[in-house]
């Protein structure tokens, strides 16, 4: 999926309207051309402020004077501009909310007279399969609107590549969605049936484009009503397909395609503690679960996990369950499922670092793996297990010696480099403050001992101290740095 | 998969072979073709990933030496999952052979022909103790019409370098020598006068180098070939490194002349960890020898060489070494027995060769104890490409499994009705069957016999946790399970 390949491309877009004149119609006062500067950080220089680009993408109106978009449109966003069809004039524009994990945004615009003659567009249902939809946006081949049109070719959850972790609903489309149609509308009766956010490269599959569905949006806007995003919350466990006769028999189910094992339940999710490994899940909201987890909503069978999708951190889930040949019901309060993110890209922060006698230690993530592309194995089975294995219990955060800016300081410790943190001078060191705090202790010496078997680095205080102005000066780092924005010891 | 050539390096074009020696050969003194054999070996592996296959068989050829006792030395992996063994002299004449003594770690093996009388008249070689840097070897060829010629090597270096298999370093003598390509092998002895001074374990015909396994590694192989039972080349069971760093050496107390190398890591139950050495000790001395910094002493005829020759290669195993160690500032000299660790020691088996891997079919679900072997069936990246659970198991097992153990997995299923729902479980590690801890394949097949009231339930350390089948149905099924996948047996063990 090519979502980053979409940002690429749409930075040679120019962002000129021609002078011609055209007929407005209904949606071309809805329709907003976004235009955003960003700086993407590199984790590999952390204490950098990271490369400009500038992208181009769609969005439209919606009820409140706000401009809805996808967020990979406004990530890292340093400056963004939105234009009418119309109205030669550059609005400032600013994110209000932003998912990420639904690859959704809305915008305001600093100037509200802005808004003057546009129209809000109103939200629609799913779509049949079959059925026609049109595509609206600013992609790349002209400076114009676009609109291209096509049908509704599959309904399904996706992996929204925005996050590279989460997944929900999307609906496959066979119009033409390339670099610039991203955050525009899809339409249908005219109400929006989709928000244009993805697809693959000619190169992979023709005319396969995905759009974010109404069940998504919906969420999205009803969450930030609250005035803040709190994002998807998640069940936290897994669950295994009861196919097998043998083994339905086994736990005393009846012979009723019904019921899903759970195979596991993160501790650090909101099932920990009502459910366990082995419970068989029955119902769901009062709705049956069949064998392979489907379950039927609105005339339709979905994932179980979409009913869980549609409801909010706060709310209240029900399963009738089959524990120990026993049918019960349990009640749980939905939250999300903060190790998951390790895995997930991060927008808008700093990457965070500590950087010690010229050794550049950061904490594990998905932004991290990316740039580094690490191969050692004990790192590659942290960052992969991190969740299944629950490796978050003794590391919230996997701290890294990434990166060793070599100075005299620390010329015999290039062997160490990817080794995991485990403790420094005897204190365990269970995230990045933790570290902080431990090199913020005065000692002669700093002892930092690693995961498994390697010697410890040794870096003597004195020698650390006079290395530090040489190194910020050799390395060009900046030296009002805090914790939050990588720290200098 | 041919999993134990994977270090053969034979790089370039391969060059038909002419007949005649080139400018820089020449035909080989008599004394030295009175002891060449050429060893033409029918090697076929097993099929790690259906243990009840053996792959395709595939011929190798090398040259074997003559040596004492009427037997014939040649490299391992020649002889490697071998079906068929024959030896033919550059008479023509050829007889069967069977391996004698074969070690993997070491590279080499001895046969022995099934009819002595075969080798009448032949001259066995001695082993030179002397080879040193800059010595001038010549490296043994047989052209195809039997002519032994010599083609000079020059040794350029003298250290611990990797052999077949990823864990073993020993002793290597690297060479510089054109050499041309002969009788599709470069598994060739390389003698000094009439002795033998190395065997040609890679070449790479880009740089026009040698990798050769050294003559005291040879010599420690023959006179280890001696004791009944074989008992390889020790191993202290410890990870070191370098002291260099001064901050490292004044935190540690150490004093300049103490060199020395930082143990980073002790194998449980291995010599040093018996001896009561422990990560974090500093080494500074093997017997009389002074460690430096990076883990060298100096061999009186090699001169600067890794400590790793003095415990695998000068020692023997049941020998003792006294080692020196700094602990908190003081110095104590510990008494270490050395002795080899055998692959079957392993949790998870560093190399499998020449032996049927174990497995055992449960209604179709095929189970097997996980071996490194297993896992390079994904190809020459395996680490990579393998299910990374399992490669992270056997990278960090010393750590993961202290215990003596096995760990056993569910590699694939062979879809049947029992299986209705499990057709995508693979690679699993299973932790019980109907309730026993499963230790072994061995443990497997006994908590087969005791289903849990008429099911077998098997549980593994991820998801799906636990499945079912029942216990009755998998047996009446067995037959039709062998017959429709055509399997000689539903298990080995």
């Amino acid at each position: 999926m090519i979502r980053r390949v979409v940002l690429l491309l749409t930075l040679f877009i120019a962002a000129h309207v021609t002078a011609e004149v055209q007929k407005p119609g209904d949606i071309r006062k809805s329709v907003v051309r976004i235009t955003t500067t960003s700086q993407e950080p590199d984790y590999r220089v952390p204490w950098n402020p990271g490369s400009m680009s500038v992208g181009v993408g769609a969005g439209f109106v919606v009820d409140g004077d706000r401009i809805m978009t996808n967020a990979h449109v406004v990530s890292n966003a340093r400056f963004i501009e939105v234009e009418k069809e119309d109205d030669p004039q550059h609005y400032q524009a600013t994110v209000q909310f932003v998912g990420h994990d639904c690859d959704l945004a809305v915008l305001r615009v600093l100037n509200k007279d802005f808004f003057r003659d546009t129209v809000a567009l109103t939200p629609g249902g799913i779509p049949a399969i079959e059925s026609p939809v049109s595509v609206y946006g600013y992609p790349i081949g002209g400076d114009r609107l676009s609109v291209t049109r096509g049908i509704i070719s599959r309904i399904d959850f996706q992996t929204y590549t925005h996050s590279g972790i989460d997944s929900h609903l999307a609906v496959q489309i066979d119009a033409a969605i390339n670099p610039g149609n991203s955050g525009g509308p899809v339409m249908q009766n005219g109400k929006v049936v989709g928000v244009a956010f993805q697809g693959y490269s000619g190169d992979v599959a023709q005319n396969v484009g995905y759009m974010i569905p109404t069940p998504v949006i919906d969420r999205f806007l009803k969450d930030i009503s609250s005035g803040h995003y709190d994002g998807y919350v998640d069940l936290s466990l897994t669950y295994f397909r009861l196919l097998n006769p043998a083994e339905r028999e086994a736990l005393g189910l009846p012979d009723n395609e019904q019921g899903v094992m759970v195979s596991s339940v993160s501790s650090a999710g909101c099932s920990f503690g009502v459910l366990q490994e082995g419970d068989v899940l029955l119902t769901i909201d009062g709705l049956p679960i069949a064998s392979d987890g489907f379950v039927p909503l609105d005339g339709e069978r979905v994932e179980m996990p979409e009913i869980v999708e549609r409801k909010f951190k706060g709310d209240k889930v029900r399963f009738d369950i089959w524990r120990e040949k026993t049918k019960k019901t349990v009640e749980l309060e939905l939250s999300g499922n903060w190790p998951y993110l390790i895995q997930a890209y991060r927008y808008d922060s700093a990457p965070r670092f500590i950087l010690f006698g010229g050794l550049v230690f950061q904490p594990l993530t998905r932004n991290f793996m990316d740039a580094y592309q690490v191969d050692d194995l004990r790192l590659r089975y942290y960052y992969d297990f991190f969740v299944t294995d629950e490796i978050f219990k003794e590391h919230p955060e996997v701290i890294v010696l990434s990166n060793i800016l070599p100075d005299p300081v620390n010329v015999y410790l290039s062997d160490l480099r990817f080794q995991i943190v485990d403790r420094i001078n005897d204190k365990k060191i269970r995230t990045l403050q933790d570290m902080a705090n431990a090199l913020a202790q005065k000692s002669d010496y700093y002892v930092i001992n690693f995961v498994g078997s390697s010697r410890p680095a040794v870096l003597e205080r004195s020698a650390v101290e006079q290395a530090r102005e040489r190194i910020l000066a050799n390395y060009n780092v900046p030296k009002e740095l805090s914790i939050e924005g990588g720290l200098m010891r | 998969m041919r999993p134990f050539l994977l270090f053969l390096v034979v790089l370039g074009l391969v060059r038909i072979c002419t007949g005649e020696p080139t400018p820089r050969e020449t035909i080989a003194r008599a004394e030295q073709r009175g002891s060449v054999l050429r060893v033409n070996s029918t090697n076929q592996a097993y099929d790690f990933v259906h243990p009840w296959s053996k792959e395709v068989p595939f011929p190798r050829k090398g040259l074997g030496v003559l040596i004492d006792g009427g037997k014939i030395l040649v490299t391992a992996e020649l002889v490697a999952n071998s079906d068929y063994i024959e030896v033919v002299r550059s008479s023509g004449e050829k007889a069967t052979a069977k391996i004698d003594v074969i070690d993997y770690e070491a590279n080499l093996a001895t046969l022995r022909v099934d009819d002595q009388k075969f080798l009448a008249g032949m001259q066995a070689l001695q082993i030179a103790t002397d080879v040193k840097t800059g010595d001038e070897l010549s490296v043994l060829q047989l052209e195809s019409n039997g002519t032994p010629v010599s083609a000079r090597a020059l040794v350029t270096s003298v250290e611990v370098g990797k052999y077949a298999l990823e864990d073993s370093g020993y002793l290597m003598f690297r060479m510089s020598c054109p050499l041309q390509f002969r009788e599709n092998s470069f598994t060739l002895p390389i003698v000094k006068g009439n002795k033998l001074a190395a065997y040609l374990m890679r070449f790479d015909s880009r740089s026009q180098t040698i990798d050769a396994i050294s003559s005291p590694v040879i010599n420690h192989f023959l006179v280890e070939s001696q004791h009944h039972p074989y008992r390889g080349f020790p191993r202290a069971g410890l990870d070191f490194s370098s002291t260099r760093d001064p901050q490292l050496r004044r935190y540690l107390k150490l004093q300049d002349l103490d060199g020395g190398v930082y143990v980073n890591q002790v194998d449980r139950n291995g010599p040093a960890a018996k001896a009561g050495v422990e990560e974090g000790d500093v080494l500074v001395a093997i017997g009389d020898n002074q460690i430096d910094p990076d883990g060298n002493y100096v061999h009186p005829v090699y001169g600067k060489v890794s400590i790793t020759h003095l415990t695998t290669t000068e020692a023997y195993a049941g020998q003792s070494v006294t080692m020196t160690v700094i602990r908190n500032g003081q110095r104590r000299q510990l008494n270490v027995e050395l002795f080899r660790r055998s692959p079957e020691d392993y949790a998870i088996e560093p190399y499998t060769i020449g032996k049927q891997p174990r497995y055992y079919i449960l209604g179709g679900l095929v189970f097997q104890e996980l071996t490194r072997q297993y896992l390079r069936a994904w190809g020459a990246n395996w680490l990579k490409d393998a299910p990374q659970r399992l490669v992270y198991y056997d990278r960090f097992q010393s750590d993961l499994f202290p215990e003596k153990r096995k760990v056993v997995i569910l590699t694939q299923v062979l879809p049947t009705k029992d299986t209705v729902g499990y057709e995508q479980l693979s690679n699993l590690v299973v932790t019980k069957l109907n309730g026993r801890q499963i230790l072994s394949l061995d443990d497997f097949a006994e908590a087969v016999k005791d289903p849990t009231n008429g099911y077998h339930k098997i549980e593994f350390d991820e998801d799906p946790r636990e499945i079912y089948l029942d216990a009755k149905q998998v047996e009446v099924d067995s037959d039709e399970v062998q017959n429709v996948y055509s399997l000689p047996a539903l298990k080995h063990l």
